[in-house]
């Protein structure tokens, strides 16, 4: 018993206290809408794999057959390869994926990846969550 | 009796081989100059032990999404629940709200410039490496390749050029390394969305390696010009064994602030 709450408490401090401040190089939330999820699947053309940001570029078939090339912007390369990425093995051009982010704020066919699907089905993070480096909820000063 | 049996049981619960306790009372390692050595890659904020792939599973900010169920993160943009406002001069905290309200397109970041302290120390998306000597620390920032060189018991030259990272000097306190930053320029933030300050900035830092894996950090920053009064932070700094620092070179692909420009032209509202 006494072991449980142990470990319960351990695992509610962690919780507690494990809000980690992360750099953002810009903001997302200025970029993309974090009211326009969007998931779109199709044919990587090009990947920038590059500081501060990395680029895929795709081209994605529309229900008429009309392709469009599409961009989408995730971490820097550092952050990718801490994450299990591996530059040229893990995507490359040719290959299907599916990509799940934001739409830009512009409409145009522009996006924030957040979560990848391979061709074998596997997911991985692309990029950070809606609205990142926007400030988030609270303003670093009290509003008067 | 009783209350000697409760300590018993509860130091078995809490410190059997190879627990949590087992880590956390881990030993300080140590210098030949008896001062703790701080030497490791590190990261910043976080309070989770482990290596990088087991403290960054989350979905937040740099989490790779493996374990759904670890705590959330943070950007350094973001204030953390339970942090008080920043006592900025009512002037000051009108332009702090501005740059919020902007969404922090005006963060000089998106611009590749270097993050400053104690922004650099505390954010957790790249590690830093700490290289100590009985003279000297230095500390290697991966974001935007930035550097601090720290001599001990050395005093600020009376020349200094304003700069991003300032100018540090430190000593020990017991085991508290001190350093004291002067000679910033006022182009950085220091620790959230707009937080801006003056070149008369003057930062104390204070850490504390408590064990192995954990730096705790508290820093102070002093501002009479924008400040009414100093403004305090803590937060811990966490072992990375196995992280290795990579090079980021932000001018490579920063295509960011001219998409701000293209979206502003367009007359297409990013603000709040």
């Amino acid at each position: 018993m006494a072991k449980n709450i142990f470990w319960t408490c351990a695992v509610a401090c962690t919780l507690i206290l494990s809000a980690i401040p992360v750099a953002a190089h810009h903001s997302f939330g200025a970029e993309y809408d974090a009211n326009q999820p969007i998931t779109v699947s199709g044919i990587i053309t090009k990947i920038e794999w590059t500081n501060p940001h990395s680029f895929i570029f795709m081209d994605v078939t529309d229900k008429n057959g009309k392709v469009a090339n599409w961009k989408f912007e995730g971490y820097g390369p550092g952050v990718l390869y801490r994450n299990g990425w591996k530059k040229d093995l893990t995507i490359k051009p040719g290959d299907h994926i599916t990509i799940f982010g934001w739409r830009a704020r512009d409409g145009t066919n522009w996006a924030h990846s957040r979560e990848i699907t391979l061709a074998d089905g596997k997911k991985m993070m692309f990029g950070p969550p809606a609205g990142t480096g926007d400030g988030g909820n609270t303003p670093a000063v009290e509003v008067r | 009796m009783m209350r000697a049996l409760s300590f018993i049981i509860v130091f078995a619960l809490l410190c059997s081989p190879g627990d949590l306790c087992a880590q956390t009372k881990s030993v300080v390692p140590r210098g030949p100059d008896g001062k703790p050595d701080l030497t490791g890659v590190w990261q910043g904020g976080s309070t989770i032990r482990g290596s990088w792939d087991e403290a960054n599973a989350g979905l937040g900010v740099g989490g790779s999404g493996k374990n759904p169920n670890a705590p959330t993160v943070l950007s350094s943009n973001d204030r953390p629940a339970g942090r008080e406002g920043a006592p900025y001069q009512e002037w000051a905290a009108k332009k702090v709200l501005e740059s919020f309200n902007k969404r922090g397109i005006d963060d000089p970041t998106s611009l590749c410039l270097p993050a400053g302290v104690p922004r650099s120390v505390m954010l957790g998306l790249f590690p830093q490496k700490i290289v100590q000597t009985p003279k000297e620390i230095v500390i290697l920032y991966e974001y935007m390749n930035a550097f601090r060189t720290i001599p001990l018991n050395a005093k600020h030259g009376d020349d200094l050029l304003p700069s991003y990272m300032g100018d540090s000097v430190g000593h020990w306190e017991g085991d508290t390394l001190v350093v004291d930053v002067i000679g910033f320029n006022d182009k950085t933030w220091l620790a959230g969305t707009g937080t801006f300050h003056s070149d008369q900035l003057h930062i104390t830092e204070r850490y504390t390696r408590v064990d192995k894996d954990q730096i705790n950090y508290e820093v102070t920053m002093v501002d009479p010009k924008v400040f009414t009064k100093p403004w305090t932070l803590r937060s811990t700094i966490m072992l990375r064994e196995g992280t290795r620092l990579e090079e980021y070179i932000c001018a490579e692909n920063n295509i960011d602030p001219a998409a701000y420009e293209q979206l502003l032209k367009a007359g297409v509202k990013i603000g709040r």
